[in-house]
C-alpha cells in the first residue's frame, strides 16, 4: 500500500472495505457527471488496485476499468480487447484445467449439474431416444456422469443425442476438442451418442427451432446454465416461448442469483448490485483455492469482461450480453410458458451428498413461496438458483 | 443359523409359506392356505430320492428355471414379511421355523426339528413376482428360491428405507445397505493416468475429459493409420510462460497429485519423462470395458509407441539449452510440434507478448486521443500495464 497519504487525515486504503467505498463513490461521481471527483476518484483507485492482491484490491483492479470505460465511453473498444486477447490465450487444455479445478474446490457449478441431472434422469425416465439440447457455459462437464448413470441405472440402455449451442464467444477448437472426448466416453461408456454444435451467429437470442434438428420420435431436454442471461433483455418472453416450441419433456435452468437487469437504467444502484455479487464470488474464490492458484487468476479474470460489459456498455454496443436476474425474476418468466417441476428427494439428496464432499458454509436452500427452484448457499448468502420446468 | 442340509423344515402348519433358501425339494402338505396360489403346474415331474448323504444339488442356471418345476405366486404381503415366526413366551420374531425351534430351546419348551424327507412327486418351486409388470410376472423368469423372490421384489418394488448418508444412495434391502455403507467413500478410484480420486463424480468428469482416455482411443486407431495416431498426440498449445513447461502428452506435470513440483519439469522443460504414461499406454488393458469398445479393439502396435517416445526423448536431448531464451524455446517447440505433426500457425509467444505488454497503454492512448478536453486529464494516468487485459 502507498504511504504517501500520510499527510491525510485518515487514508483509505486503511479501512476494512475501501475498494468497495471508493468504488460506490466513483460511481456516483460518474453517474453526476462530477468529473473532478472522477479523477480524484481514479486515480486513487489506480494506486491501490492490483488483480495479485487480496480481494479488495482485485474488486478494486476489474470495477476501476469499468469505471474508467464508462467514463470515457470506452467501453465497446475495451470488450473488444478483452474478448480478442481471451480467445487468443483460450485452448481446450485451459479451459479444462480452470473448470475442472474450479469444479473440484466450489460446488458452484456443479451443484447446478447435479440438481439438472436429476431432473432431466427422471424427467426422460423409460425413454428410448433422448435428445438433450444443451446452452451452458460450463464446457459439457455435467455430461459425463450423466452418460454413467443412464449406463448404469437403466435396463436398457438408451441413445442419447447431444446438441450443444455455442456463442461466438467459445472458440471452435475448444469445442471440438471437447466433441471428441465425449464421443469417446460415451463409447467407453456403452452408451450410444450422437452429438452435433450448433453456433449461433452473434447473439444466443436468435436460436431458432430449426437450428436444432428435431427429430419425432426423441424425447427432448433443455438445459440452460447460466444461459439465459445471455439473452438480450427484450427478447427473453421470445426466447423463452421458442424453447416451449420444442416440446421438451423438461427444462433445466441455473442462473446465478444476481439482479443487473430491473436496474439498468439506473447505473448506482445497479453497480451497488454488481460490486455485491462480484464481492461475495471473489470471496468465495479467495476461500476455496489455494493463495497462489493460477486457475482462480483466471476465473477472476474471466469476470472483467462480465462486468464491463453490465457497468461501461450500452444494451446493444457490448457485444454479448451478460444481464442476469434473480431466481424470483426467472420464475415469474418462466411461468408464462411453463409449470415448475419439483425437484425429487432423491435429487436434492444427491445435492446434499455432492456439498457434504466440499469445504463447509456450502448449503442448500428451497425456495420460499411461490418461487420453485433451489438455492446453493455460501454463508448463507443465496449465490445459485437452480430449477425444472414442464410445459 | 443352521445348513440347511442338514435340517428339513417342521412340518407343522403355519399360516404363510415358509422355505429354507436352496433349491432342494421340500416337504409340505399340499394344503398351504390361501396365500400360496400355484399359477401353472405345467408338468409333474418324478423326483429321483438321493440316498444319505444327499448329494448337494446344483443351482440351476440363472435365468432358466427348470420347467418341470412347479410356479409359485406369493403375495406381496409374504414377501414382504420378517420375523414371521414369533414365540410365545417372548415375543421375539424369527424369519425361519427352525430358528424358532431352536429358540424354544432356551425357554425350555418343546422344540421340534424335522428332517427333510424328500417323497415322490415333490416337486421343485420356482416363485414369480407378483407385480404383473416386472419381467419376473411371468414364470418363463421365475427366480429359483424364497429369499432371492423376497429380495427382488423388495429392491424392485419395494420401498427403499434405508439410506446411505455419504452418498444419498437408497436401499430396501437391509443388507444390500449395509454391504454398501461397508465400502462406500473408501473406495478409491484411479484414472489412467495416475491421479486418485476419493469422489466418484470427480473421478467420472475428470477421465472423459483425460488424455489418457484419448491416447487409449488413438493407440486403437493407430493400429489402422498412423497418421490418425500422430495427430491424436497432439496438444493444444499452451503458453510456456503463462503455463507450464511445454504440456507434451508425455509430460504429466499436470496429472502429479503431489504438491512438489517435479524436478524434471522444472530444470528441462523439454525432456521427455519416460515413464508416465507411456507404460501405462503399454500395459493398460482396459479391464471394464463396454462391449463395443472390445469388438473394436486391435492388437496393441507396442513396438510403435516406444519408438516414438524415444525418438521425442532424442529429439528433446538434441535442442537442449539455456532454458532463458525465449527465442530457443520456441524453436524447440516447433520442432516438438513438427514431430507431433501439430498444425503450423499457431501464436506462439511473441504474438501474447505484445498484447500484454502493449494493452493497457493501447487503451489510455486511445482515450486520449479520441476525446479532446476531457481526456487529457487521463494521459498523466500512469501506464496501466498489461493488468488489466490479458487473460
Amino acid at each position: 500500500m502507498s504511504t504517501s497519504r500520510q499527510s491525510e487525515p485518515d487514508d483509505p486504503s486503511a479501512n476494512e472495505k475501501w475498494a468497495a467505498s471508493l468504488l460506490l463513490d466513483c460511481a456516483k461521481a460518474i453517474s453526476e457527471k462530477d468529473s473532478s471527483k472522477i479523477h480524484q476518484l481514479l486515480w486513487m483507485l489506480n494506486e491501490l488496485a492490483s488483480p495479485y492482491g487480496d480481494c479488495d484490491q482485485k474488486l478494486a483492479s476489474y470495477f476501476l476499468q469499468a469505471l474508467f470505460c464508462k467514463a470515457t465511453e470506452s467501453g465497446e473498444r475495451c470488450y473488444k480487447t478483452l474478448v480478442s486477447v481471451a480467445e487468443k490465450s483460450h485452448s481446450f487444455e485451459s479451459a479444462r484445467k480452470v473448470i475442472l479445478k474450479f469444479q473440484e474446490v466450489s460446488p458452484w457449478t456443479t451443484f447446478g449439474h447435479v440438481a439438472s441431472n436429476g431432473a432431466i434422469l427422471e424427467a426422460l425416465e423409460g425413454e428410448a431416444k433422448l435428445h438433450i439440447i444443451d446452452i451452458s457455459n460450463t464446457y459439457c462437464t455435467q455430461w459425463p456422469t450423466l452418460l454413467e448413470a443412464l449406463a448404469t441405472r437403466s435396463d436398457e440402455t438408451p441413445h442419447l443425442r447431444l446438441t450443444v449451442v455455442v456463442t461466438v464467444s467459445m472458440g471452435g477448437s475448444v469445442m471440438k476438442e471437447i466433441g471428441q472426448r465425449m464421443e469417446k466416453f460415451a463409447r467407453l461408456m456403452g452408451v450410444p451418442f450422437e452429438l452435433q454444435v450448433v453456433r449461433v451467429a452473434s447473439q444466443l437470442g436468435e436460436l431458432k427451432e430449426e437450428d436444432l434438428g428435431l427429430r419425432e420420435d426423441e424425447a427432448v431436454a433443455v438445459n440452460c446454465i447460466g444461459a439465459l442471461r445471455r439473452v438480450g433483455v427484450e427478447e427473453r418472453g421470445d426466447f423463452i416461448r421458442m424453447l416451449c416450441n420444442l416440446r421438451p419433456r423438461v427444462v433445466t435452468v441455473v442462473e446465478e442469483e444476481a439482479d443487473f437487469t430491473s436496474t439498468r437504467s439506473e447505473y448506482v444502484k445497479c453497480f451497488e448490485e454488481c460490486l455485491r455479487f462480484y464481492t461475495v464470488f471473489f470471496e468465495m474464490l479467495e476461500e476455496s483455492f489455494a493463495p497462489t492458484s493460477n486457475e482462480r487468476l483466471m476465473l477472476e479474470r474471466e469476470c472483467s469482461r462480465s462486468i464491463l460489459s453490465v457497468l461501461a456498455c450500452d444494451e446493444d454496443g457490448g457485444g454479448e450480453c451478460d444481464r442476469r436476474e434473480k431466481g424470483s425474476q426467472w420464475c415469474a418468466r418462466l411461468m408464462e410458458a411453463f409449470s415448475p417441476m419439483s425437484f425429487s428427494d432423491d435429487a436434492i439428496d444427491d445435492v446434499r451428498a455432492l456439498l457434504k464432499r466440499y469445504r463447509s458454509g456450502w448449503s442448500l436452500l428451497p425456495a420460499q413461496g411461490d418461487d420453485s427452484g433451489l438455492y446453493l448457499t455460501w454463508k448463507d448468502e443465496p449465490v445459485v438458483w437452480a430449477s425444472a420446468w414442464k410445459p | 443359523m443352521f445348513p440347511s442340509g442338514t435340517m428339513s423344515n417342521s412340518t407343522s402348519m403355519s399360516e404363510e409359506a415358509s422355505v429354507s433358501s436352496d433349491t432342494r425339494a421340500h416337504d409340505y402338505n399340499n394344503s398351504m392356505g390361501s396365500l400360496c396360489t400355484p399359477i401353472s403346474p405345467p408338468y409333474h415331474q418324478q423326483q429321483q430320492q438321493e440316498p444319505q448323504p444327499k448329494a448337494k444339488k446344483k443351482r440351476s442356471q440363472p435365468g432358466n428355471p427348470d420347467p418341470d418345476a412347479e410356479v409359485i405366486a406369493l403375495s406381496p404381503k409374504t414377501l414382504m414379511a420378517t420375523n414371521r415366526f414369533v414365540c410365545e413366551i417372548c415375543n421375539k420374531g424369527f424369519q425361519r421355523d427352525q430358528n424358532l425351534q431352536l429358540h424354544r430351546r432356551g425357554h425350555n419348551l418343546p422344540w421340534k426339528l424335522r428332517q427333510r424327507s424328500s417323497k415322490e412327486g415333490v416337486r421343485k418351486r420356482v416363485y414369480v413376482c407378483p407385480e404383473s409388470s416386472c419381467i419376473h410376472h411371468h414364470p418363463s423368469r421365475a427366480l429359483g428360491d424364497l429369499t432371492g423372490i423376497k429380495k427382488h421384489y423388495s429392491r424392485k418394488h419395494g420401498e427403499k428405507k434405508w439410506k446411505c448418508e455419504k452418498c444419498s444412495k437408497r436401499y430396501a434391502v437391509h443388507s444390500d445397505w449395509k454391504a454398501h455403507v461397508k465400502t462406500c467413500g473408501t473406495r478409491e478410484y484411479r484414472c489412467d493416468c495416475g491421479t486418485l480420486f476419493s469422489r466418484k463424480d470427480s473421478f467420472i468428469t475428470h477421465r472423459a475429459f483425460c488424455d489418457a482416455l484419448a491416447e487409449e482411443s488413438a493407440r486403437l486407431m493407430a493400429a489402422t493409420t498412423d497418421a490418425a495416431a500422430a495427430t491424436a498426440m497432439t496438444t493444444s498449445i499452451s503458453h510456456p510462460l503463462l503455463h507450464h513447461p511445454l504440456f507434451l502428452p508425455f509430460s504429466s506435470c499436470d496429472y502429479l497429485p503431489n504438491p512438489n513440483p517435479n524436478p524434471n519439469c522444472n530444470t528441462s522443460p523439454y525432456q521427455v519423462k519416460p515413464h508416465n504414461p507411456l507404460p501405462s499406454l503399454l500395459h493398460h488393458l482396459p479391464t471394464t470395458i463396454s462391449p463395443y469398445l472390445s469388438a473394436t479393439m486391435h492388437p496393441l502396435p507396442t513396438t510403435r509407441s516406444a519408438t516414438i517416445s524415444t525418438a521425442a526423448g532424442g529429439q528433446m536431448g538434441s535442442s537442449m539449452f539455456d532454458a532463458g531464451d525465449p527465442s530457443a524455446w520456441q524453436r524447440s517447440d516447433r520442432l516438438t510440434r513438427d514431430f507431433l505433426g501439430a498444425a503450423a500457425g499457431d501464436t506462439g509467444e511473441e504474438g501474447l507478448l505484445s498484447l500484454t505488454g502493449a494493452l493497457g497503454l493501447d487503451l489510455v492512448t486511445a482515450a486520449s486521443c479520441d476525446r479532446g478536453d476531457h481526456a487529457k486529464h487521463f494521459v498523466g494516468f500512469p501506464p496501466v500495464t498489461g493488468t488489466w487485459g490479458d487473460c
